[in-house]
């Protein structure tokens, strides 16, 4: 399960990470991380889909704000012409033609943007 | 043997006298294929009168002729712009040819020139600007107005180069990431891209160029166009033919015209292309049937910046099309910049069309050349290679020796770089003053610990500028020239490319 937490300024400034990883004892992997004045954005992944609850509980205990990125990769299917630009660019293997639509496993992407950028259509967008 | 283009199954005329009535047998060459494995070529040269093909793909060498009609006071245009995408205005007045690659000059490659031609075809708004020259009869110098495609007078899609029989699949020996206009290449043979449609490719279904030729009427962008002639680049004899084409682009769609951006290389046009393959013979009934396993392409290394990249292995489009591709011993993903889906579409469409009576076969009026000869640019004059700028008495050291003899010997030879190599010369390392300054402030004694091991190197007939952008790309000043063996045979560092500038200078 990914997960997007978004820390205050106040919160940017603590190990609210790391605590969450050592009280929970759940392996996370960090996909995005991101810091400005404003406060900080982490996008973390929880390989272990069952335990995943007790680390968005374990969060909200830290005081930061976190959701469920369910679906984050966007097909503009306006313009998506089904043509594979996308597919074996893809470092995880996410991403299959299945006859005229294109297929993602949104559990396996990592969020590299491999994919945005190799669309000459420009139809695909990471939320 | 019956002459190229016999018409010995069936004429033209035949066919359309067939198709007014409602009673043509169209197949697309998906369908085609698939009944001539079933029923056999004879059977099937015998049912089918027509089959229809199609591609979608990037095709740059395409644009738009465009007339504006005259402003009041009128304009003699040299220069102008739509969505601020430059315009060929060599032309009359106010004819301009707006290319697929011209690029937004605010918006770079992720607006281009094929972008264009899509806005216009949705019938969207677009914003002309253009800057002329008074004179007596165009008092006016500048312009600037929004039209749609229906306000011009003409708009006539013209491309030069478009649906390439086959094409050469792409795949990166190197270990960095390619952006190339076969997409993204993954390093260390990570992927295969490729681009054509296989068993649907217009060309490829009519190799003997039996049925296409000048005047040929085809579906082009969700219109009707024509083939002009051969496309440019064209190479039938290695099964790399191309056509010119045109068409008026008023009557054509947004569904089959888009525009592109291929990622750190540059805008395009996709264009949906598709071409009715009449059955007028047992040869064209015969070459109409040949399937994806039977049609071949060659994976290159586009990890080599040269105009003849090694060719790493034959293909056919089954196994591009299986999504899998063997490359040595191992199994690299493969897929498409073209699309298969919008190529299926498209010889679908051209197949209702001339099944509903509104697209008829034209016979060639003048046939296409079978062989063209296949020319290269010389640059003529001279372009410094490596071996022209670098020195070739190298101060080196061996992986054993010790940091302040090294040092001692950058300040005598007066030297910034000095290549590690073994007993035999070839290169295992490299050493800058930088490095030594700061081994020798950490108190390390051992040239092994403090050298660089994954060396950036030249060759000594490389182009000089190819040099000079590995420099930039690695943020470094210099690099060891090595040959065939790895054996260090100079040294070419940006002082060496400075000097250069300065002799031609003067």
């Amino acid at each position: 399960m990914k997960l997007r937490v978004v820390y205050d300024k106040v919160h940017v400034g603590r190990p609210v990470l790391a605590s969450v990883v050592a009280r929970t004892k759940v392996l996370v992997n960090i996909l995005e991380a991101k810091v400005s004045p404003k406060g900080g954005e982490v996008v973390v992944d929880v390989p272990d889909d069952h335990r995943a609850a007790s680390v968005v509980e374990a969060f909200r205990e830290e005081g930061v704000a976190v959701e469920e990125l369910k679906q984050h990769i966007l097909i503009d299917l306006n313009r998506c012409i089904a043509c594979g630009a996308c597919v074996s660019p893809c470092p995880v293997r996410a991403i299959k033609v299945e006859g005229s639509t294109v297929e993602v496993d949104e559990a396996r992407c990592v969020r590299c943007q491999a994919c945005v950028w190799a669309c000459p259509m420009r139809a695909i967008r990471l939320l | 043997m019956e002459p190229r283009g016999a018409e010995t199954l069936r004429t033209y005329e035949e066919v359309n006298e067939r198709i007014k009535r409602g009673d043509a047998v169209v197949m697309t060459a998906d369908e085609y294929v698939e009944y001539v494995k079933r029923y056999g070529v004879e059977k099937a040269a015998k049912e089918v009168d027509v089959v229809t093909t199609g591609t979608f793909g990037a095709m740059c060498s395409s644009g738009a002729f465009l007339n504006f009609g005259h402003s009041d006071p009128p304009i003699k245009m040299y220069r102008c712009w739509l969505n601020n995408v430059p315009a060929y205005k060599g032309l009359a007045a106010v004819d301009a040819y707006i290319g697929a690659t011209a690029i937004s000059e605010d918006r770079g490659i992720e607006y281009g020139g094929g972008h264009v031609i899509e806005d216009l075809v949705s019938r969207k708004e677009v914003e002309l600007r253009a800057e002329g020259y008074p004179t007596d009869c165009y008092p006016r110098r500048f312009l600037r107005t929004v039209v749609t495609v229906d306000d011009l007078n003409q708009a006539v899609l013209l491309n030069p180069r478009n649906a390439y029989q086959r094409y050469l699949a792409a795949t990166n020996s190197t270990d960095r990431v390619l952006y190339t206009y076969m997409g993204t290449l993954l390093p260390r043979y990570g992927n295969v891209m490729y681009s054509g449609a296989g068993q649907l490719s217009p060309l490829y279904k009519d190799r003997g160029f039996e049925v296409i030729g000048v005047g040929t009427r085809i579906f082009l962008g969700g219109g009707i166009g024509y083939v002009i002639g051969e496309g440019t680049q064209s190479k039938p004899q290695d099964l790399l033919a191309t056509i010119m084409v045109e068409g008026d682009l008023k009557k054509m769609s947004p569904r089959f015209l888009k525009g592109a951006t291929v990622h750190r290389y540059g805008a395009t046009l996709y264009v949906g292309l598709g071409i009715p393959i009449p059955i007028i013979n047992e040869r064209v009934a015969a070459t109409a049937s040949t399937p994806d396993e039977e049609i071949f392409t060659e994976v290159v290394d586009y990890g080599v910046p040269s105009r003849s990249r090694p060719v790493v292995r034959r293909v056919s489009y089954a196994e591009l099309k299986s999504g899998k591709v063997l490359i040595g011993d191992r199994e690299a993903p493969a897929s498409s910049m073209s699309s298969l889906t919008k190529a299926r579409e498209v010889a679908e469409e051209l197949k209702k069309l001339i099944l509903r009576g509104e697209f008829t076969l034209t016979r060639p009026v003048e046939p296409l050349p079978t062989y063209r000869e296949f020319k290269g640019l010389e640059v003529r004059g001279y372009e410094p290679r490596v071996k022209d700028v670098m020195t070739t008495k190298v101060v080196s050291a061996g992986p054993d020796d010790d940091v302040r003899e090294v040092a001692k010997l950058i300040v005598s030879h007066g030297v910034d770089h000095i290549p590690i190599v073994d007993r035999d010369g070839r290169l295992v390392g490299i050493v800058t003053s930088w490095d030594l300054a700061r081994a020798l402030a950490n108190d390390k004694r051992s040239l092994r610990e403090v050298m660089t091991t994954r060396v950036v190197v030249a060759r000594p007939h490389e182009a000089l500028d190819l040099v000079v952008a590995r420099l930039e790309e690695h943020r470094i000043s210099g690099m060891p020239v090595v040959d065939e063996a790895g054996r260090v045979v100079g040294i070419v560092t940006s002082d060496d490319i400075a000097r250069l500038w300065r002799v031609r200078a003067a």
